[in-house]
């Protein structure tokens, strides 16, 4: 899975399961997740998973934190990471 | 797949079986009343407030599974339920992150403390408006210098009246919702921490809970628990050795209850014969069985997940609920096997009911369980 495909399904399954489909496309790769409340603690273990089934890369419960979980953007870069570093 | 203990298992079990029974297993303790600071020390003196912290610092230095096979022993052979779930709750919600988190400065001294039984720790990280869903925590710690100020209240606090160390969650950074939270390990001594009065509970008296306000208390910086923002991370953490681990007492006073079933439809007749011979009894007792097997098994897989490393949010979901829903679900089965008997306060069943309704409760409710399962599932 390419970075930008990481992204992208990242991206689709916080519109389809947190933002009921995201319809007006307010969905941005830097909408801040936390501070508009997306992700909750609910929704966070939830996105973890889909990330471990998805892409095959589990997230260390210490890098659950708010630089890592700001946006779409450094979620991904934090995927990539964990991807790159277990290869 | 093997299914059985290894010989040094089975022997730390029954040692501790033996340790508790003799000097913990008769109850001193007018229902009511909560543990004592000697019957604290005598648990810790058996190795029991610091099971799973490093043998450097007093501990025993064990994993998720002997730990949990430890808490058994106990629950087994303590009848005071409260007393389990006290050094339970201080060792698993308290200890742990201590262990994991404290920095260098503290560590040692903390860790030898509470493995010794010399400090009493509190988890309090449950607020008014903050259940469940930890989102909306009010309790704000603001960087001053080399301390925190910390301000604000938590509540359902287990062991607080008698606590020494508070481990405690505030707001660090607003804006970072769930995860804008830091942990503390707080000294109770600190000017401004102060617990409240004694919770009045329908069960595990033998615990002491209530409140804990923080009003202006200074914490020096090197009590934090790991990073700011880690907060949400290290009480998840915790919460899965509790959810795990802790079980393991309530699979020891499930076992101590059905021997005590056993002897009761055994001993007892009715209608010119023991009442084990009615089916309705016997029966009741195979399913109570049935539960407190099927829970143990799931208690021991996923402790055994959390030492192998592996994935276990699902298998502990899936332990907590079968404990919990066995121990509730057995009590009321006990008591109506002791018949009026068993609704009589100085027997000693009906409280072994009202010790169980809690667990459905605390450390995530069964609804929470199950939803972290049904989430796995991709539901």
């Amino acid at each position: 899975m390419t970075e930008s495909e990481i992204r992208e399904s990242i991206s689709a399954y916080i519109r389809e399961r947190f933002l009921g489909g995201d319809h007006k496309g307010e969905l941005e790769e830097t909408s801040p997740l936390l501070e508009w409340g997306v992700l909750n603690s609910l929704n966070t273990a939830q996105l973890i998973g889909h990330i471990r089934v998805a892409v095959g890369v589990k997230i260390p419960a210490m890098e659950v934190n708010p630089e890592n979980f700001r946006d779409v953007r450094s979620i991904t870069a934090l995927v990539t990471r964990q991807r790159t570093a277990a290869a | 797949m093997d299914f059985d203990l290894t010989e040094k298992q089975r022997k730390f079990f029954d040692d501790i079986l033996g340790e508790v029974r003799t000097r913990l297993g008769s109850s001193n303790t007018p229902d009511g009343q909560h543990f004592t600071r000697a019957q604290w020390k005598t648990a810790a003196d058996i190795g029991l407030t610091g099971l799973c912290l490093p043998t450097e610092y007093g501990g025993g230095g064990l994993g998720a599974l002997d730990t949990a096979l430890c808490l058994e022993a106990f629950g087994q052979g303590c009848p005071e339920t409260g007393l389990v779930f006290a050094v339970s709750a201080h060792l698993l919600a308290c200890a742990v992150p201590v262990r994991d988190h404290a920095q260098a400065e503290v560590r040692g001294e903390l860790l030898t403390g509470m493995a010794r039984g010399d400090l009493i720790a509190a988890n309090a990280m449950t607020e008014d408006e903050a259940g469940s869903d930890v989102g909306p925590l009010a309790m704000t710690a603001q960087r001053t210098g080399d301390d925190y100020i910390l301000h604000g209240d938590k509540s359902f606090a287990s062991n607080a009246p008698l606590a020494d160390l508070f481990v405690t969650y505030a707001v660090t950074a607003p804006k970072a919702g769930f995860l804008g939270v830091s942990a503390f390990a707080v000294p109770a001594e600190l000017p401004g921490a102060d617990a409240g009065p004694l919770f009045d509970k329908m069960g595990l008296a033998g615990c002491p809970a209530g409140r804990v306000s923080f009003r202006d208390c200074h914490v020096p910086a090197e009590y934090r628990l790991g990073a700011e923002g880690q907060g949400s991370a290290i009480f998840q953490h915790s919460m899965g050795w509790e959810r795990a681990c802790l079980f393991g007492g309530y699979l020891g006073m499930m076992n101590r209850q059905l021997e005590e079933c056993v002897r009761r439809a055994d001993s007892r007749r009715q209608f010119g014969r023991r009442i084990a011979e009615f089916q309705s009894v016997s029966h009741r007792i195979a399913g109570m069985k049935q539960r407190l097997e099927s829970a143990r098994l799931l208690l021991y897989r996923a402790c055994w997940l959390m030492d192998q490393e592996r994935e276990y949010t699902s298998a502990v979901a899936l332990s907590k609920l079968a404990v919990s829903e066995a121990a509730v679900a057995n009590s009321l089965d006990a008591i109506q096997i002791f018949g009026g008997e068993g609704y009589l306060r100085h027997v000693g069943i009906e409280r072994q009911l009202r010790d169980s309704v809690p667990t459905t409760l605390f450390s995530g409710t069964s609804e929470i369980q199950k939803e972290l399962i049904a989430r796995e599932l991709g539901l």
